[in-house]
């Protein structure tokens, strides 16, 4: 393997990687726009909330990885369903103007962050390092990956493959789906949309929880993680917001583009050449590549 | 009942200079949220422990210290409005803190129009204590040394120590901090005939720098140059280790002991300057009286250190100016000369620095989990 194409191997395996995060995150913003037709801006706090719960079941309470891992699945799942119930469900009921919803789920978000700066405090902590599989595996030519890499990769594909089959196998898939086309309808149709919407939430709940622990063992966990969630959201929109393949391949587009970015144009232009390019593929395709309408997005 | 709550008001307002009189107001400024959390809630503590401990001893001039903290967020907005109140509406004596070199920058123009003398506790750009166009800034102070400085360390100690020749750096393009550095880290190492053969740079809130490390690792350097710091620090030393680079790291003053959590073994033959060395038996004293105070223990040492030296200077200031005006207690900052505080001997010079102040060089030690002594220096 040459010099440079064992470079652009490994610049593109480090895209793929950031992408894959990316993309669990993005998908769970996809899902809640494809029912709700906003962008539910709170999803970082979820995330943040499975990190930490993750954490503190590990070291706290001395679970194993995988009972730790489901227990902050379900706190994020549930936390997602409580915001809903608590938080959007009023503004959905008195009005279908979607920007409320959007603009408490900021408020959302933020009440989140503060809650854990106040209770466990700002400071950045790691999951232990025992608890994942930290090697790393040589591919020749200098090309290395990390065994967390393929990890959640790995996860990342389950987790979104489980997803498909629930919503193309299952009948609630069916309803989601089907209020996804068109809520109102879906809801004559003998769908209960309350419930439904629920569910939505928690499966987007769990897919916050997946990315915050992956975050927080790759990256920290600290009251803020879930900042990363705008260039998930970035993703979102080029995918198409709505779409789940859209997401995927948004944030996979993304994850590359910086890292080619980086490797191969200037690092310190990074995000103005990334972002600028961003801006173009959305004025040649306003929709992104899989979005429905351009008029509903906000 | 309308007024009766008026009255009450109006007398509680009354009060509150009453009662304040007695005491000299401290104003502190720490991130304790934000990306360096960890260092300002170290500062925080540090301060607490030092004010308590005047207080104990029967204050200064006869008066208690008051302490006024607010979070700055690690963010310069929040430091600048923090600042304004700690100014306007708390009048206080002095201000210690911020910590980062961005955020007492961002401050100076309140300290300096409300004539209010701010320390410094490690912003460490040369800009924090002198403006752009070269005047001291009169009403800022530090009581650390600066990037020029420590830049010269990391070069000195590259080329001389590690016996480098080629030096990869990796900087945070949006901080004042790693911009003085990486700056004053070139022009040094090149003066000592090393060259510079990767120049890459991150955005401070990214957490990902593999495709920054991947150039630095073809660029076939002997040494990583790290002038950053926060979470970044323990998140590239853990990366460069997973892209199977060996190369010796050498970085600023960022470095803490939360950096292990992070990063693990990773961590080993990484060389950091610093302005103490945690294992001073002279600083053993407060860092046990921080566990006391805390039930934790000081991983931010330089921190705390910094800190809590800064409350002693500053009452040692109070006492040489015979009072708690802040422009008698800025006369007396700036006179500082042979100053023995807990971690120095202080002297201040023209510009509001610190006079002859050793860099020490720490080496991470993965099997004590530790960072060591290894060396002292100063720029030649």
């Amino acid at each position: 393997m040459n010099f440079t194409l064992s470079t652009l191997i490994q610049q593109i395996i480090n895209g793929l990687s950031l992408g894959s995060v990316y993309a669990l995150i993005a998908v769970g913003y996809s899902l809640v726009y494809s029912i709700l037709l906003f962008s539910n801006f709170a999803h970082g706090g979820f995330l943040v909330v499975g990190g930490y719960a993750c954490y503190f079941l590990l070291t706290q309470w001395g679970f194993n990885t995988a009972v730790s891992m489901a227990g902050a699945l379900a706190a994020s799942g549930l936390t997602a369903v409580l915001t809903e119930r608590l938080a959007y469900k009023p503004i959905r009921e008195r009005t279908s103007i979607t920007l409320y919803l959007l603009i408490a789920s900021m408020g959302v978000n933020i009440v989140i962050e503060n809650l854990f700066v106040i209770t466990v405090g700002g400071r950045i902590r790691a999951l232990p390092q025992s608890t994942f599989p930290t090697g790393v595996f040589e591919l020749g030519g200098g090309v290395t990956v990390s065994a967390s890499d393929i990890l959640s990769l790995v996860v990342a594909a389950i987790f979104l493959v489980l997803l498909q089959l629930f919503l193309t196998r299952t009948r609630w898939g069916l309803a989601i789906r089907a209020a996804a086309c068109d809520l109102r309808t879906a809801g004559l149709m003998g769908v209960n949309v309350t419930f439904l919407i629920g569910l939505v939430f928690f499966v987007a709940g769990l897919l916050a929880a997946v990315g915050g622990i992956f975050l927080s063992v790759r990256y920290s966990l600290y009251p803020q993680l879930g900042s990363i969630t705008t260039k998930a959201f970035i993703a979102a929109v080029i995918g198409g917001l709505g779409s789940l393949p859209g997401a995927v391949l948004g944030s996979l587009i993304l994850g590359l583009a910086e890292m080619l970015t980086a490797g191969f144009v200037s690092s310190q232009m990074r995000d103005l050449v990334v972002y600028s390019l961003l801006v173009l593929i959305l004025l040649v395709r306003p929709a992104g590549f899989f979005g429905r309408t351009a008029s509903e997005k906000i | 009942m309308r007024k009766f709550v008026l009255c009450i008001a109006c007398i509680a307002l009354l009060a509150v200079p009453a009662l304040a009189a007695d005491t000299i107001k401290v104003g502190q400024l720490a991130a304790v949220t934000g990306d360096f959390a960890a260092y300002g809630t170290a500062e925080w503590e540090a301060v607490k422990i030092a004010v308590e401990e005047i207080n104990k001893a029967g204050g200064v001039l006869g008066k208690q210290l008051e302490l006024i903290m607010y979070d700055c967020r690690t963010r310069q907005e929040d430091t600048v409005n923090a600042a304004r109140r700690l100014v306007e509406q708390d009048r206080v004596t002095a201000v210690i803190g911020p910590n980062g070199s961005g955020l007492c920058i961002a401050a100076a123009p309140i300290f300096n129009r409300g004539r209010v003398p701010n320390i410094g506790t490690l912003p460490t750009n040369p800009q924090v204590t002198v403006d752009e166009s070269g005047r001291v800034r009169p009403y800022n102070f530090r009581i650390c040394f600066l990037d020029p400085y420590q830049g010269a360390i990391m070069a000195q100690f590259s080329a001389q120590d590690l016996k480098a020749k080629k030096a990869a750096l990796l900087y945070d393009v949006s901080s004042d901090y790693s911009q003085g550095q990486r700056e004053f880290f070139i022009r040094n190492f090149e003066r000592f005939g090393g060259k510079i053969v990767a120049d890459e740079g991150f955005r401070g809130e990214d957490v990902d720098f593999r495709s920054q490390l991947t150039n630095m690792k073809n660029s076939g350097a002997d040494v990583f140059i790290y002038p950053f710091m926060g979470k970044s620090l323990p998140l590239a030393v853990k990366q460069a280790r997973e892209l199977g680079i060996a190369t010796p790291i050498v970085g600023g003053d960022g470095y803490g002991d939360f950096m292990w959590e992070i990063a693990g073994d990773a961590l080993g033959d990484t060389y950091w300057v610093s302005h103490v060395d945690r294992y001073d038996p002279t600083l053993a004293g407060f860092f046990e009286s921080y566990q006391a105070h805390t039930g934790t223990e000081c991983k931010e040492f330089l921190n705390g250190v910094l800190a809590y030296d800064c409350v002693y200077w500053l009452k040692d200031a109070i006492e040489r100016a015979g009072s708690d005006d802040p422009e008698k207690v800025r006369d007396a900052l700036e006179k500082t000369s042979g100053l023995k505080l807990m971690h120095c001997v202080l002297t201040m010079d023209e510009n509001h620095d610190p006079k002859d102040k050793d860099g020490v060089i720490l080496r991470c030690d993965p099997k004590q989990q530790k960072a060591l002594f290894l060396t002292k220096l100063r720029p030649e």
